[in-house]
């Protein structure tokens, strides 16, 4: 009886998943089809084999995973190599959110034990659960093999055969499964949604972190085997297509399902196996001000993704010993550090030649190429700081979701005294995330250069720091949106999708009318490293600085106007 | 008269949805009001208004003289509030959130929030995600009690507690009723208002059916009466204000309207009582009485 009414409560499962896991199903896998064609006519063959010189890189593939079979490269192959370590983190990312939420979140909402009073048996929920997830997975799986062997077939010489397109969906979904089970399990040691969420993250890092020594280096390859983050890679889809590691990870998921079902069973309900240490009987003196107490509820926030962008930053300086090899042996690098200057490096030419060549160019153009690699990769860094930045606004919004925002609004506290606390932590976050990138990569960049003087400390910060208004603009369209529109204050990540789509595809298509651009405030931040001569423009960065505080001026003015957290039909 | 609650008139709509319907309160000051009314009748509307968290879509609210939506803050400072679906921050503990809620509040009273704490039996260092719902209830209520208010407004406080830990609660509201502080209590149980309100307000669907005290709701119904006779009643079902009349093997049970009492024990008498027991309605008939209104 410990199974009864379980497919009813998958069916159950299913439906109220069904919108949810339907978009990650078709985002994700609709990226990785879509990304097919996309890279196969960004990548004409005869350029192929630079990427597949960089890919090679120890630096990229501790990032990125092994690259198979580089001296045969087909199409398949290199797609393979580029986007499988990335997908499969991501598919692992979408069943840890959707475990989580169908299991210790319900608990904690109390609608688990409404359904456990149901004639439900005790691995009633856990098995549907994860029958739920086997779904989910397959649906993936079929989709993205489908799809691709779709564009394998219309595309020319891709190498990209049924089989192997049928694996790579099932690599992503068995990496996938892992991770559902994983956090299953973690579902059943910790007390609530949040920290079972964070063991499954923890584990999903320490897991990505112990592939890369493994991809790196043959001799400790079993690194990799034994990481449900490396595994996957080694089915090779489209290069030997093994499907023995999707045996080994079903076998995997089954082991670590089959413990969580015995730790379900033997624990209580709302209780974790790892109990919850007592806390503070007293309150610190932080929590006697709203804003203390804002800053107290995002603290391990703020400090998580400080942490994450300094290592990310350090691992994007730690590229900067070899960059001359490296983006000489790479087109696509190449082109953009090159370009501007209107010098290209002939094909054919040895490394050593091409090296110097670029070097020269560089350095007569008065900058170092450490300068214009790490201003490129701060185009990306500056996009992504706004994630963290814009969650605190939405921060607010979420307490009110909760009816937590209402307790403290009831004391005397007025609605600016409240909100500002969430939008204050938002823009100094804005600042930080980028300054701790930009120490990050310094500190990644000293460690392998031959001459540091080339990417001094203060530079990594003006290329960081220059996106920071342009980061306080979206924070403010954030707090506009909570202030004026609190329902549909979600939308800020569609203008963040605007604006990262027209940071790649506005200026270079020419599909989109041009003034379309200039909505992203990333059209206005001037290219660093300066050229000899050239001086700061400070004219965008005050206007950036003046829209932002405009935009949030607006949105507390709204936000005072409205109702708290109202019931609307 | 001085008023610590004055509510005019009242509307609120939510897009379509018309959750209040002319709402007028009178709350005079020390005064312990009881407001109730079934689920989603518009209490917590009410109190939200009040509390300045929602604004009124026509007329107003009062609280100290003062509207409820310009002056929150103002107002804040001397009130305290219990709401009915008591969240709290999962990854605070229990103690955290109650010296948060005194602090903002301004007046603190360590030795009174330590006595609260240890009259609601609370567990003051666990995290609050671990709370269940009657514990989340005790903190709101500790957090309440343990700052100085005039006006304490709870939203149905204690349908999370046992029944000892009502009886703390009923003290502290004695306590605060005897300090001359008014209280707007929201409840669903009677004994409570009973004990505790010298006021009631009824609400169903969204307006205010019935205020007034306890003794001037009762005239409004109909006490229960239990009668046996030497001679078997005839002619009660003729009576006008009588109600339901059940014959038993010991005599009649019937309800009778307040006012026509004086003219059916004079018509009973002609049958020679042996025995009369008339029991006044409890509220919580009275409130059947209101809420049935819906079902006919």
């Amino acid at each position: 009886m410990n199974f009864a009414n379980t497919a009813l409560l998958t069916r159950f499962m299913l439906r109220r998943e069904r919108v949810n896991t339907l978009l990650w199903i078709l985002l994700l896998g609709g990226i990785v089809i879509l990304l097919v064609p996309g890279m196969y006519y960004a990548l004409p063959p005869d350029e192929r084999f630079a990427i597949v010189d960089a890919l090679s890189m120890p630096a990229m593939v501790s990032i990125i995973g092994p690259a198979f079979a580089v001296e045969t490269q087909t199409y398949g192959a290199l797609y393979t190599n580029f986007m499988m370590l990335f997908t499969a983190l991501t598919a692992a990312l979408m069943n840890i959110f959707l475990v989580v939420r169908l299991t210790r979140t319900d608990e904690e909402k109390g609608r688990y034990e409404v359904l456990r009073s149901l004639p439900v048996g005790r691995l009633s929920n856990l098995s549907a659960a994860m029958i739920t997830a086997v779904i989910v997975n397959a649906l993936l799986a079929l989709f993205v093999g489908l799809g691709m062997y779709a564009f394998g077939v219309a595309l020319e010489d891709t190498g990209m055969c049924f089989n192997g397109s049928m694996l790579w969906g099932a690599t992503l979904a068995v990496t996938g499964l892992v991770f559902a089970a994983f956090t299953a399990l973690f579902a059943q040691l910790t007390a609530s949604a949040r920290t079972a969420m964070g063991y499954s993250f923890l584990a999903l890092g320490v897991f990505f972190m112990m592939r890369a020594p493994g991809d790196m280096n043959p001799d400790l390859v079993l690194l990799s085997y034994l990481s449900p983050m490396g595994l996957p890679l080694y089915t090779e889809a489209y290069i030997s297509n093994h499907w023995w590691p999707i045996l080994v990870m079903l076998g995997t998921t089954a082991a670590v399902t089959v413990l969580a079902f015995k730790l379900t069973s033997i624990r209580d309900i709302d209780q974790g196996l790892i109990p919850a240490k007592p806390g503070r009987a007293y309150a610190s003196s932080l929590l006697k001000t709203p804003v203390g107490l804002a800053y107290k509820l995002s603290r391990t926030a703020i400090i998580v993704w400080l942490i994450c962008l300094f290592i990310l930053g350090a691992s994007y300086g730690a590229v900067l010993g070899t960059l001359d090899e490296f983006i000489a042996s790479n087109d696509m690098y190449q082109q953009l550090i090159l370009g501007p200057f209107g010098i290209t490096i002939p094909e054919g030419l040895p490394l050593e030649e091409a090296v110097a060549i670029l070097r020269e160019t560089v350095a007569l153009a008065g900058f170092t190429l450490p300068q214009l690699f790490s201003a490129m990769i701060n185009l990306i860094m500056g996009m992504f700081a706004t994630v963290p930045a814009v969650l605190f606004v939405l921060k607010a919004r979420s307490e009110e979701n909760d009816i937590r925002a209402e307790l403290v609004l009831a004391t005397p506290v007025s609605r600016y005294r409240y909100f500002i606390g969430y939008v204050v932590i938002a823009f100094v976050m804005a600042a930080l995330v980028q300054a701790a990138s930009a120490i990050g990569m310094y500190s990644g960049g000293i460690s392998v250069m031959e001459d540091p003087a080339d990417f001094p400390l203060g530079f990594a910060m003006q290329v960081a720091l220059i996106y920071v208004p342009a980061i306080w603009v979206k924070v403010g369209v954030a707090v506009l949106l909570v202030g004026a529109w609190p329902k549909k204050a979600g939308l800020i990540w569609a203008y963040f999708g605007y604006t990262f789509l027209f940071l790649f595809l506005g200026q270079g298509f020419g599909i989109f009318p041009e003034w379309m651009m200039y909505l992203s405030p990333y059209a206005f931040v001037q290219q660093l490293p300066l050229a000899p001569g050239e001086s700061l423009n400070l004219l965008p960065i005050i206007i950036k600085i003046v829209l932002a505080a405009a935009l949030t001026v607006a949105g507390f003015w709204f936000y005072r106007k409205r109702d708290i957290n109202a019931i609307t039909n | 008269m001085r008023y610590s609650v004055e509510v005019t008139n009242l509307d609120k709509f939510f897009g379509r949805f018309q959750a209040l319907k002319d709402v007028n309160l009178q709350i005079a000051e020390g005064e312990v009001f009881a407001y109730i009314g079934p689920n989603g009748a518009g209490k917590s509307t009410t109190i939200r208004v009040m509390l300045g968290i929602l604004q009124a879509t026509r007329g107003s609210a009062k609280i100290f003289g003062k509207d409820a939506w310009k002056d929150a803050v103002e107002i804040h400072k001397r009130i305290a509030y219990v709401p009915g679906d008591v969240n709290l921050w999962p990854n605070l503990t229990g103690g955290e959130v109650i010296d948060l809620f005194v602090n903002l509040r301004g007046k603190y009273d360590k030795t009174l929030r330590d006595r609260l704490i240890r009259d609601f039996n609370l567990d003051p260092t666990k995290k609050c995600r671990t709370y269940s719902k009657g514990n989340r209830q005790k903190v709101a209520l500790v957090a309440a009690f343990a700052g100085e208010a005039d006006l304490y407004i709870l939203d149905e406080p204690t349908s999370g507690l046992d029944p000892l830990m009502e009886q703390v609660f009923q003290a502290c509201v004695l306590e605060q009723k005897a300090k001359g502080k008014g209280v707007f209590l929201s409840s669903h149980i009677m004994s409570e208002v009973e004990r505790l309100c010298d006021r009631v307000g009824i609400i169903r669907e969204g307006e205010v059916v019935q205020t007034g005290t306890l003794d001037e709701l009762r005239h409004l119904t109909r006490y229960a009466m239990t009668v046996t006779t030497e001679n078997t009643i005839e002619g009660l079902e003729k009576l006008d204000g009588v109600y339901d009349i059940v014959k038993e093997s010991y005599g009649l049970h019937f309800y009778v309207d307040t006012g026509k009492m004086g003219a059916v024990i004079n018509h009973v008498n002609g049958f020679g009582i042996k025995k009369l027991e008339s029991v006044p309605p409890s509220l919580e008939e009275l409130f059947m009485q209101h809420y049935q209104k819906e079902a006919v």
